[in-house]
């Protein structure tokens, strides 16, 4: 698409703008209803996670958000303007998910040719500084590792020193070091300020990184609160073992949300392991072999969008 | 939108296959051609063979070049989603764009320029300065339809048939357009194929003027539909592209 720069003058008589406002998005792909009537408001300033399993609407509507794909139906409002407003007057930045980088030029020729794409950049030095680039400015951006492929990607989303920030599934490329790492760049331009964006299918991300979590899953939002919250309804722990009791006193057992069985093979799913073992022990049930662990997304979202698949 | 240009510039410079195929074979070509057909041989409208040769090289070289710079870089930045990085920019979709067809016509002068010098270093062509300048840039101009042909291609296929895709028109523009022998040299049917490809209209342009006469009509009229067809197609296959996921 062609940009055009003539769109609406930012709407008068509403209070201070939401940096993200998206109404009834819908977005279809033939028969893939990726996006489904999404709603979601975000404040100034706020580090929001969006979570969700592979194929849940994130990415699509992470890129109606950017301006990157029109929307079937709804609206979408970055700061009161429209999508390829804010983008050109770079009040957004992004970073997505194993986005390509231009081939056969040097990392720091590319930087400084994005910079110039901007009215006010940030220094070069701020963002070679920022990004952690120093000692990748000679190389050339087609032989970056993964890591560092996205800590260039990560300086070029920031290059227009953008208000909103936005990033989909950013750690997917990197190991723990560079995660780490990476958060803790993210918490400084959180603190500077910045509304924050993110897609991840981890609950631990969303959880350590973000202030507020939103769950979306069949293209909608379905859970919504702080990470605490979410995480009690989504942060489901596993309990197997051997047991002969009765499928129901299992049941009855303290924060026991299901339980299945394959013969004496019991899985207890709980969402609050200490609770049920204590339980377990105090009403002298018959047990043996326990093992607990965490349950993986996937699983956290059946739970807890029941008949939604 | 201008460092954009220079490093684009750059990097078609820079790149091993344009220095092969653009600069190296047809300087080659030329050199090997020049000797097989003999110096002073004449094929073409009266025009001394080194120096009709000369135009048919240029002219090679000048198609490889915006081939080079725009269909298997466009098909493949569009599969690593570099061109949706560079929508995340304010500037505009349509100079990126721009900026490619530019760029690789840029980097066609060189490969043009360096054909000349060969004629002239090893078979004394000579022309004077006007007509010369009148050559180079009719030839330059000449090469934006091949540049819009490799843009549309760049849209409409991947990556992995984009290159062969011009290097099979590179080829075969190159041997039934008249640039390796004159159209009069192959069978009839070729040749009414020949007569409509933009390679001959772009050789015939450049070896009228070299003959000091005016461009034909229909070479002229052969590389504006070209050019037209081709920046319609590039422009549709553009929008298509860039409204998927």
């Amino acid at each position: 698409m062609i940009t055009m720069l003539s769109e609406e003058a930012p709407r008068t008589g509403e209070t201070v703008e939401r940096a993200v406002s998206l109404r009834g998005l819908t977005k279809s792909f033939g028969s893939n209803h990726a996006v489904r009537g999404l709603d979601l408001e975000i404040e100034r300033g706020s580090t929001v996670a969006l979570l969700g399993p592979n194929g849940a609407g994130k990415s699509t509507t992470i890129s109606m958000l950017l301006g990157l794909l029109e929307p079937d139906r709804g609206e979408v409002r970055i700061l009161g303007k429209s999508p390829r407003r804010a983008v050109a007057e770079g009040l957004i930045g992004a970073m997505q998910q194993d986005a390509g980088l231009m081939q056969g030029v040097r990392v720091g020729e590319l930087l400084d040719m994005v910079r110039h794409l901007y009215q006010r950049p940030l220094p070069m030095v701020e963002l070679i500084e920022s990004a952690g680039l120093e000692s990748l400015l000679g190389r050339r951006a087609d032989r970056l590792s993964g890591g560092q492929a996205q800590r260039l990607r990560f300086a070029m989303a920031l290059a227009g020193d953008p208000s909103i920030i936005v990033l989909d599934e950013p750690t997917s490329a990197m190991d723990v070091d560079a995660r780490h790492a990476f958060w803790r760049r993210m918490e400084r331009l959180a603190e500077a300020g910045r509304t924050i964006l993110f897609a991840t299918h981890y609950l631990e991300e969303a959880d350590a990184a973000a202030d507020r979590v939103v769950v979306v899953a069949q293209g909608r939002v379905i859970a919504d609160g702080s990470p605490a919250q979410i995480k009690s309804r989504l942060g489901q722990r596993r309990i197997r073992l051997t047991s002969p009791e009765a499928a129901e006193r299992l049941e009855g057992l303290a924060a026991v949300s299901r339980v299945e069985r394959t013969g004496r093979q019991v899985t207890l799913f709980t969402a609050d392991a200490d609770a049920t073992v204590r339980d377990l022990i105090g009403l002298g049930l018959a047990w043996r072999d326990i093992e607990i662990g965490g349950v993986d997304l996937e699983d956290a979202f059946i739970s807890l969008t029941g008949e939604v698949r | 939108m201008t460092r954009l240009l220079l490093l684009e510039i750059k990097r078609s410079l820079l790149d091993p296959r344009y220095l092969v195929l653009a600069v190296v074979m047809p300087v080659g070509f030329y050199l090997l051609f020049s000797e097989l057909f003999g110096a002073h041989g004449q094929r073409v409208e009266g025009l001394p063979q080194p120096l009709e040769l000369m135009v048919s090289m240029a002219a090679y070289g000048g198609i490889w070049a915006v081939f080079s710079g725009t269909a298997p870089r466009i098909a493949q930045e569009r599969g690593t989603g570099w061109l949706r990085q560079l929508r995340l920019t304010p500037l505009p979709g349509g100079s990126v764009m721009v900026a490619k067809v530019v760029a690789s016509m840029v980097a066609a002068l060189p490969a043009m320029i360096l054909v000349c010098v060969t004629a002239v270093v090893a078979h004394g062509v000579s022309l004077d300065a006007r007509t010369w300048a009148e050559l180079l840039g009719a030839l330059w101009l000449g090469t934006l339809p091949l540049a819009l042909l490799g843009f549309a291609i760049g849209f409409l296929v991947g990556s992995e048939v984009a290159y062969g895709a011009v290097m099979v028109l590179y080829f075969g523009f190159g041997a039934v357009g008249g640039l390796w022998m004159p159209l009069s040299a192959l069978p009839a049917a070729m040749q009414d194929i020949g007569k409509v490809l933009p390679s001959h209209g772009l050789g015939d342009v450049g070896w009228k003027i070299a003959a000091g006469q005016v461009p034909d009509t229909s070479s002229l009229v052969v590389l504006a539909v070209w050019g037209v067809a081709c920046a319609i197609v590039a422009l549709v296959a553009y929008r298509v592209q860039s409204a998927r996921r």
